[in-house]
């Protein structure tokens, strides 16, 4: 049998392409390396808790009022989720100079908070707000090959190549409000006087108009999920899968697997990194593909540490949703501290705040995360990777319970801890990175959006959050949603 | 905006130019990744520790690409995974070297009575054989971050291997930490590690085995199974015990360790043998829905799916044959079983994934395994 398209990874892109793809009724068959979908969005179980991995927010999901873009795509394709909207309540606290607030309620709250941090802050927030909506607007437009023009999108013209912060301060917003605005850009992966503002104000758009939300199971429902009605649709995946080679072989491609089985297809969706797949999967090494990867950077990457408490979040005194500790809240100068293993740089999650069956009574799910700019890990060995490793958690646990005076190491039943390691080979992630490529000025999503056609090699397609339209589930989404349309159209005149 | 795009396209191409054509090197992460699969090893020294049971020193074999082993913590386990008589078969079998030198690996195989894998082991295995293995997998052992500085290990029969490996690593790099291990074997003949243990007594001041036979008395050793009396001096304020050995053991110690207040938390065992014995004994149908193929076959409700499985010559993925790991995972298609000790998300339990390990039969039963 020939397939129409054969998918490499089950990762949230892989799957959307696959539910697309086999919504009409292509010869669809999905290879996963792993025995279960999903890629970085996991669950595993240590004792009494059940862990996610690393989907804690849906973005652009919402509610029957606010209706994001993934949960309309989402229910296209018959698949409904059991979620809830979440307020803001964050902490976040600053070494240098000292700060620390909370932010707490909804998008309205966190505005006048800021207005109050800083006088005069305010009209340049309700200037920002509208110019996420029309830049949010404009990129519909794109995406649908419909002219823009600068009475429609004046902003998003005049933004098109301009670095957040740079976007920011042109509009009058006071530097500590930028930094204050923008704390969640260790999120995104890239400070932001690197981040692209159009990416930034879609980020920030749907977070503003679509409400933060938190799946009320296991995120590994999610995938499991878009698997199971891939396949009612008559998609085909196979597990324990990984692809070891791709060759043309006259019209087709000839995908070989570890386990020696070969599948033909016409077309080949990768979800996984460019890097990876020119490096493991084709072998040969193309000139322009190497210009390519050594023109971008990786996203940073990290280690997460899991914890299992055996306290309520109220006898631990956790009394906020996410913690975020800041060397400085200058993302930029920041980053510059992010370069060794030992900054203070890092971010906490305690999902029971939310969601109060995220582990079981009297007890407290943490996780922590701290992520890194550039290659710390480059003396790790087999030798010294446990005691790294160790280290490198035992730090993390230290500074939160220092930075936020809340003690833990006490209560700790259940601890996992995830490194770059870990997560390179389980998803193949190149270097464990958390969300693909840096989005830096000439590689952020809106350039590679516009570039990708030209860069794409045809009878091949990158799909996930290192193509198209970057990190989180919701874009990794989109990325194989809009690709397969993509590919439709052109050849089939869709 | 045509303008706008254009510049930016001449942007991006100019610059990803300007970038150098050679290939990117691979980095120690990814290097580090990729070594996370099977490991070839040969056989390097056979040493018989009782007269059912012999130690293996397994070092890596680079003519099969395994360069270096990839490291483990104290309490780890590794797969042996061998075809015998072309039934493909693994054995989880915990580490008891010092994991501070992961240069070689060394697994202790006690004979089992019709042991599929460990007759092999024990009559056949000669040094420089050769060996697949698994990496190094398991949850078990003392965790730093987690659990005190006083441990008190409880070992029954085979079940010492694990602490072997921890008290080299407590010796040798954890120097607040005191580890106490009581070890029950039925008559001194049966005694595991005797020379090593002898040593650790005479030089460490902070890791002690004390040793108790359960089936004769003999000067020098403590008699009886392990009691409340015998813990009491090596009590703490704060304690982490850790457990391997057979359920009867466990039993026994909870209600011990009640009488102490020890809390649940600072409690840890390890899943070491899945005790099932189900009282009805029922032969099925078994259909396995492979990738490329099908296979119809028998199965009992006396066994768990996987020995099925392997029976029927099916290459089934598996580790700790336990139900912790989560390696074996099938889905099941049709109908009905028990699963006994099985550990997984609820989200998987939810979609019908099982632990063919530990998943016994009551009915016929569809099972998919994607190999």
């Amino acid at each position: 049998m020939i397939y129409d398209y054969l998918i490499v990874g089950a990762g949230i892109g892989g799957l959307s392409a696959g539910l697309n793809l086999a919504t009409h009724k292509k010869k669809t068959l999905i290879l996963e390396k792993n025995s279960i979908p999903g890629g970085l969005v996991s669950t595993f179980k240590r004792g009494r808790f059940e862990f996610d991995t690393a989907l804690y927010n849906l973005y652009d999901y919402g509610d029957d009022v606010h209706v994001g873009k993934f949960r309309e795509l989402l229910k296209e394709f018959g698949i409904e989720l059991e979620t809830k909207i979440v307020p803001f309540n964050t902490r976040i606290k600053v070494l240098n100079p000292e700060a620390n607030f909370v932010i707490r309620g909804e998008i309205k709250d966190f505005i006048i908070e800021l207005e109050r941090l800083k006088e005069g802050s305010i009209e340049s927030l309700k200037e920002f707000m509208r110019i996420t909506k029309e830049v949010h607007e404009a990129m519909e437009l794109l995406k649908n090959h419909e002219p823009i023009d600068s009475s429609i999108a004046p902003n998003f013209i005049k933004y098109f190549n301009t670095d957040s912060y740079t976007a920011l301060k042109s509009l009058g917003m006071p530097e500590e409000t930028i930094d204050r605005l923008g704390f969640l850009w260790p999120e995104l992966g890239s400070p932001l006087n690197k981040l692209s503002f159009i990416d930034f104000s879609l980020f920030m758009y749907k977070i503003i108009f679509k409400k933060n939300t938190i799946l009320l199971n296991n995120s590994l429902n999610l995938p499991l999920k878009l698997a199971a009605r891939y396949q009612e649709l008559g998609g085909r995946i196979y597990y324990n899968s990984l692809v070891t080679e791709v060759t043309k072989n006259g019209k087709f491609y000839l995908v070989k697997t570890e386990d020696n089985l070969e599948y033909k297809a016409k077309h080949i969706i990768f979800d996984v990194s460019k890097r990876y797949v020119y490096e493991n999967i084709i072998k040969n090494h193309n000139p322009e593909i190497n210009r390519l990867e050594n023109a971008r950077t990786l996203s940073p990457n990290g280690v997460v540490v899991y914890l299992g408490l055996n306290r309520s979040p109220e006898e631990l005194g956790l009394k906020n949703y996410n913690y975020y500790a800041f060397h400085t809240l200058n993302s930029a100068e920041n980053v510059r501290y992010m370069t060794n293993l030992e900054h203070e740089t890092f971010s906490a999650i305690v999902p029971n705040i939310m969601n109060a069956s995220a582990s079981p009574k009297n007890t407290t799910i943490l996780v922590l995360k701290k992520m890194f700019f550039t290659d710390v890990f480059k003396n790790l060995n087999n030798q010294n990777y446990e005691q790294i490793k160790e280290q490198i958690a035992q730090n993390l646990i230290t500074s939160f319970e220092e930075t936020f005076k809340i003690d833990i190491s006490e209560y700790i039943e259940e601890i996992a801890v995830a490194t770059p390691v870990t997560f390179a080979s389980f998803t193949n992630n190149v270097d464990g990175s958390f969300y693909g490529y840096m989005a830096k000025s000439y590689d952020n999503p809106i350039y590679r959006f516009i570039t990708y056609p030209e860069e794409e090699t045809p009878g091949f397609t990158f799909v996930g959050a290192s193509s198209l339209f970057g990190a989180h589930v919701d874009n990794a989404f989109y990325s194989g949603y809009y690709l397969t349309e993509e590919l439709l159209k052109n050849k089939e005149g869709k | 905006m045509e303008e706008e795009i254009l510049k930016a396209q001449k942007e991006r191409a100019s610059i990803i130019k300007s970038y150098s054509s050679k290939p990117l090197k691979e980095s120690n992460i990814t290097l580090l990744a990729k070594t996370r699969n099977l490991q070839y090893v040969t056989i390097k020294e056979i040493k018989e520790e009782t007269p059912d049971t012999k130690s293996f020193i397994l070092a890596p074999d680079a003519s099969k690409g395994t360069y270096e082993l990839a490291p483990f913590k104290a309490g780890q386990y590794i797969s042996i995974k061998m075809f015998v008589n072309d039934i493909y078969v693994t054995r989880a079998y915990s580490l008891s070297s010092n994991p501070l030198n992961p240069k070689f690996y060394r697994i202790t195989i006690k004979r089992v009575k019709n042991g599929l894998v460990s007759n092999i082991m024990l009559d056949e295995m000669e040094e420089n054989s050769g060996l697949t293995i698994s990496l190094p997998a398991g949850n078990f052992g003392y965790e730093p971050l987690r659990d005190e500085k006083n441990i008190i290990a409880i070992a029954g029969g085979s079940g010492i291997t694990p602490f072997m490996s921890l008290a080299y690593e407590i010796e040798n790099s954890r120097p607040q930490t005191k580890l106490t291990v009581f070890y029950s074997v039925k008559t001194l003949e049966d005694i595991i590690f005797k020379e090593e243990i002898a040593h650790f007594n005479k030089k460490s001041k902070r890791v002690k085995f004390i040793i108790t036979l359960t089936r004769e008395e003999q000067e020098g050793y403590l008699n009886g199974h392990i009691n409340k009396k015998m813990l009491e001096p090596y009590i703490a304020e704060f304690n982490t015990f850790l457990m391997c050995g057979p359920k009867a053991l466990y039993q026994t110690m909870n209600e011990i360790l009640s009488e102490f207040n020890i809390p649940k938390k600072s409690v840890h065992y390890e899943n070491y043998f899945a005790e099932y014995k189900p009282n009805t004994n029922n032969e099925y149908e078994l259909k396995v829905i492979l990738k490329n193929d099908f296979v119809i076959t028998k199965c009992s409700s006396t066994e768990p799916l996987l020995i099925a499985l392997e029976k029927a010559g099916i290459k089934a993925p598996s580790l700790c044959r336990v139900g912790t790991c989560g390696f074996c995972k099938s889905v099941l298609l049709e109908g009905k079983i028990k699963m006994v000790g099985s550990s997984m998300p609820t989200s998987l339990a939810e979609n019908d994934y099982i632990h063919p390990c530990v998943a016994y039969p009551e009915s016929d039963i569809v099972l998919r395994l994607d190999i």
